[in-house]
């Protein structure tokens, strides 16, 4: 045995020899391994931040004051919460960081209303899915009994279909060619004007819609503090509550209708910023409130707010300048330029969002229909379980398959293959989905292993067939798992680099992309182009700002799934 | 929600509810086989276009040529492979002592509160993007390498490969903590047992013990570093040079182009569709893609022994 000693043939060492020093070494360099490797990249990342915030090139006067108005109170709060009470310490960090994140995706979803999706067009799409719904679910009650399983299948696609996408007109002009040899069989040319226009459609046509913030306002605020008032009704069971925060919420963001412009924001941002910074932040208030739990954590973030507004009014008065950033507004809101003052990175913030989107949407619910047949369908016996282990093993493999791989087959797969046009945002999107395509699936399959047997078997046992226990028992119980995976899985997205070079991604966009199928680049892919220019002004200062931005998306996006997973781990 | 759809459907005819139920099961059976049809797809189109290129370039010369000049059509593919050797070996001289030393701690001697601030901290340096850790090495590494006394170039092998090291620590230390975590602590209590120490224990139990896991986390990592593209193109340079074996140092400290840089290059460069240098791409990809998934599943099987002997 390698735990035997040969020379004395004791158990380690010689008798009544125990050498501390040596013990004490080993973990101490240990230790100083794990700091080490901590260290480098902090020490790293300060470099960065330094080089992207400048602090050295602010007034001593404005450094002293916010650190005395803002720093020193919160480091005070902290070491209180720290010693005193750590529950409302939790409640003072979330309370802090909620509203920071929440006002992030707030800025992606007016990212998306601005570039992407106009608020008619989304009012729209949203009334006619509700029409759709509505029509389904009442032909559900009224012919209950007597519907056939296809008639009612039928209904079940139809109807959404002809609400939301019509029956396009389409044309095919390509020639048919062999596979492979590439010789020419025939030409297809066909096209079919468009036959039935969508719900969507007519909608949009009417002459007269309500004003974008209204629009907005109906079909974005409504519906999302509806949800939330429904979730009021149930942990209070009180109606009268519900009715409150629903109504307020609504009050609170028509009131920018007329508010915003006399305070002098765009009035879609004040109705956005209401709905997606104050409803998560409302309810995270009323649930402390509701558990009488560490209630004092929410000064921190009062006091941040009040130290912050204090610091602005003497800075303000006393005349210091701040720090010259490079990471500033003008930064985040313009796009690149050849004078590294003007460039900046919105259109690479645009592109990346949008790749997002198609990455979610793609991955999403391929990943997690992957992980449920492999968990709750897949056989163990019989001619398809030896397929079924090749899947299993296929994944693992494919979650180390290069990144670079995964770009080059992009660019056979979806541009020399179906012939789409080289650097959109669908072909970016698609072949960074197939490349997280089996992290989804593996932390998607843990998360369905987690829920316990018993429920399936109750499930069961209530006469439930297998697909609806998987819908109405394992899907729910496994859904934050799911969704801390999946969220973990995009950060990964959204730093990819290497496919994005080989699909042929943009290296300088000015304006960013307004359709799936137009041209972008992406954050990563802009930091990369900045980087092969010599200018020391690009290299140090805009190449910085970059990477905090990149840095700081990607930290609230793990941040929010480790929080995920904290609190998904504590309710077990 | 579920209460009437569920009454609905038992209701409803059987005929229906179980042509249903197939519907979802062969549904998601295709979301699963969706996977192997991607690595299919991944070799079929790989091996299409590298034939073409290895119609236009001799196979013998690709594999066994020494310089790689795809401006004039030269295509030997071992100044590419040295230059990958050189970048995997560096990073495993830097990734594996700290990465096992972390794990070492995390798993023997931190204590619940440490371990709960170190491992998410480490999880989170695994997040950051290979484009940002390319920077680093371009921007600060090179720089502080060469205020060091290193006469190193403005592109060199030796600050990318260090940094794709500190990139695939987080890789060893996790997946090897997993491992020593999964000892069973009847082992660590038999080796107290007999007088032995701490140090003992973890050196002479628990690291031959999850041995199997150890080695698959390298095996893992080494493969993260042979198909690492960003860091290596940022850092390294693009300029293809075979081995020196007379003077190593020379390759380490000046510029050189890696498998998945000369990828990129083919791609980024004003190669047109046609030119063997793109498809040279895909020849390298190819090669890339056998080298990376055997490694995996090498390291696969190492791990998949070790997980039967303690269950």
């Amino acid at each position: 045995m390698a735990t035997t000693d040969d020379g004395t043939g004791h158990w380690f060492g010689a008798d009544g020899q125990v050498s501390q020093l040596r013990g004490t070494l080993f973990k101490l360099s240990c230790l100083g391994a794990t700091l080490l490797a901590l260290g480098l990249v902090f020490v790293f990342l300060l470099y960065v931040f330094n080089d992207a915030i400048r602090p050295a090139s602010a007034d001593t006067g404005w450094l002293l004051t916010v650190g005395g108005a803002t720093v020193l109170p919160a480091a005070a709060l902290a070491v209180y919460y720290y010693r005193r009470d750590t529950r409302a310490g939790e409640v003072a960090y979330t309370a802090f960081g909620l509203p920071i994140v929440t006002t992030l995706l707030a800025g992606g979803v007016l990212i998306v209303f601005r570039d992407i999706i106009t608020a008619h067009e989304w009012l729209a799409f949203v009334v006619a899915a509700a029409i759709a719904y509505a029509v389904v679910a009442l032909h559900r009650r009224v012919r209950s009994n007597s519907a056939t399983a296809l008639e009612r299948a039928a209904i079940a696609v139809l109807v959404p279909v002809l609400a939301i996408i019509g029956v396009p007109g389409f044309s095919v002009d390509r020639s048919i060619q062999t596979p492979l040899l590439g010789q020419e069989l025939f030409t297809l040319s066909v096209s079919v004007p468009s036959l039935v226009p969508s719900l969507r459609g007519l909608i949009l046509a009417q002459p007269a819609l309500p004003i974008p913030p209204l629009s907005l306002l109906l079909a974005f605020t409504i519906p999302i503090a509806a949800a939330a008032a429904w979730h009021i009704r149930r942990v209070r069971e009180c109606d009268r509550d519900a009715a409150i925060a629903g109504g307020a919420t609504v009050a609170v963001a028509g009131l920018g209708l007329i508010a915003a412009p006399l305070v002098g924001l765009p009035t879609t941002a004040w109705v956005v910023m209401t709905t997606v910074v104050g409803i998560p932040v409302g309810l995270y208030v009323e649930s402390v409130f509701r558990r009488r739990e560490g209630v004092t954590g929410l000064a921190f973030p009062v006091v941040i707010a009040f130290g912050a507004a204090l610091a602005f009014a003497v800075v303000e008065t006393l005349g210091f300048a701040g720090p010259n950033l490079w990471l500033d507004w003008s930064f985040l809101m313009s796009g690149h330029n050849t004078t590294p003052r003007e460039a900046g990175i919105y259109p690479a913030l645009v592109g990346s969002v949008m790749m997002l989107i198609v990455v979610s949407v793609a991955a999403f619910p391929i990943g997690v229909g992957a992980a449920v047949y492999l968990e709750e369908y897949a056989p163990s016996q019989g001619h398809l379980s030896s397929v079924v282990e090749l899947i299993e093993i296929n994944i693992a493999n494919l979650a180390g398959v290069p990144s670079v791989v995964y770009g080059v087959l992009g660019l056979a797969l979806f541009v020399r293959g179906i012939g789409m046009q080289a650097g959109i945002v669908v072909v970016g999107g698609l072949t960074i989905a197939l490349l997280i395509l089996p992290i989804v699936i593996v932390s998607a399959q843990e998360a369905i292993r987690g829920v316990p047997d018993s429920m399936r078997q109750a499930s069961y046992g209530m006469g439930a067939t297998k697909w609806q226990t998987v819908r109405n028992v394992v899907l729910p119980r496994a859904m934050p798992g799911i969704l801390t995976g999946t969220i973990l899985a995009l950060g990964r997205a959204i730093g990819e680099t290497a496919p994005l070079l080989m699909i042929g991604a943009a290296a300088v966009v000015r304006v960013p992309p307004d359709t799936f199928f137009s041209l972008f680049s992406a954050m990563p892919r802009q930091i990369y182009s900045w980087s092969r220019l010599i200018d020391a002004d690009f290299r140090y200062g805009v190449l910085a700002a970059g990477v905090v931005t990149l840095l700081v998306v990607l930290l609230m996006l793990n941040g929010t799934a480790i929080v995920l997973r904290n609190k998904y781990q504590r309710q077990e | 929600m579920s209460t009437d759809s569920i009454a609905a459907d038992l209701t409803g005819s059987v005929d229906g509810r179980i042509a249903k139920e197939r519907l979802y099961h062969w549904l998601l059976f295709g979301c699963a086989a969706l996977t192997v049809i991607v690595t299919g797809s991944i070799v079929v189109t790989l091996a299409v276009d590298a034939i073409t290129f290895f119609r236009q370039v001799n196979v013998v010369a690709f594999l066994t040529g020494t310089e790689w000049e795809s401006s004039r059509d030269t295509f030997g593919v071992l100044p590419l492979v040295t230059a990958t050797l050189i970048v995997t070996v560096i990073s495993a001289l830097v990734a594996i002592p700290i990465g096992t030393a972390a794990a070492v701690y995390l798993s023997e001697y931190a204590s619940d509160r440490a371990r709960s601030v170190l491992k998410p901290a480490l999880e989170i340096l695994a997040g950051i993007p290979t484009v940002v850790y390319g920077y680093l090495a371009l921007v600060y590494l090179t720089p502080w390498l060469r205020t060091a006394g290193l006469e190193l170039s403005l592109f060199n092998l030796l600050s990318a490969s260090i940094m794709v090291g500190i990139m695939i620590i987080p890789m060893v230390s996790s997946i090897s903590e997993d491992a020593m975590s999964a000892v069973p602590d009847s082992l660590r209590e038999a080796g107290y047992g007999l007088g032995a120490t701490k140090f003992e224990v973890s050196t002479g139990v628990v690291i031959p013990a999850a041995v199997s896991g150890i080695l698959s986390s390298y095996i893992l990592a080494l493969s993260r570093a042979i198909g690492e593209t960003m860091i290596v193109v940022m850092a390294g340079g693009m300029q293809a040079r075979m081995l020196d074996v007379t003077n190593p140092f020379a390759n380490l400290f000046s510029s050189g182009q890696t498998m998945t840089a000369a990828m990129v290059h083919a791609v980024t460069s004003d190669a047109t569709g046609g030119t063997p240098e793109f498809y040279s791409m895909f020849a390298i990809g190819l090669t890339l893609f056998f080298i990376t998934f055997a490694m995996n599943l090498l390291s696969n099987r190492i791990a998949a022994r070790y997980r039967e002997e303690y269950q």
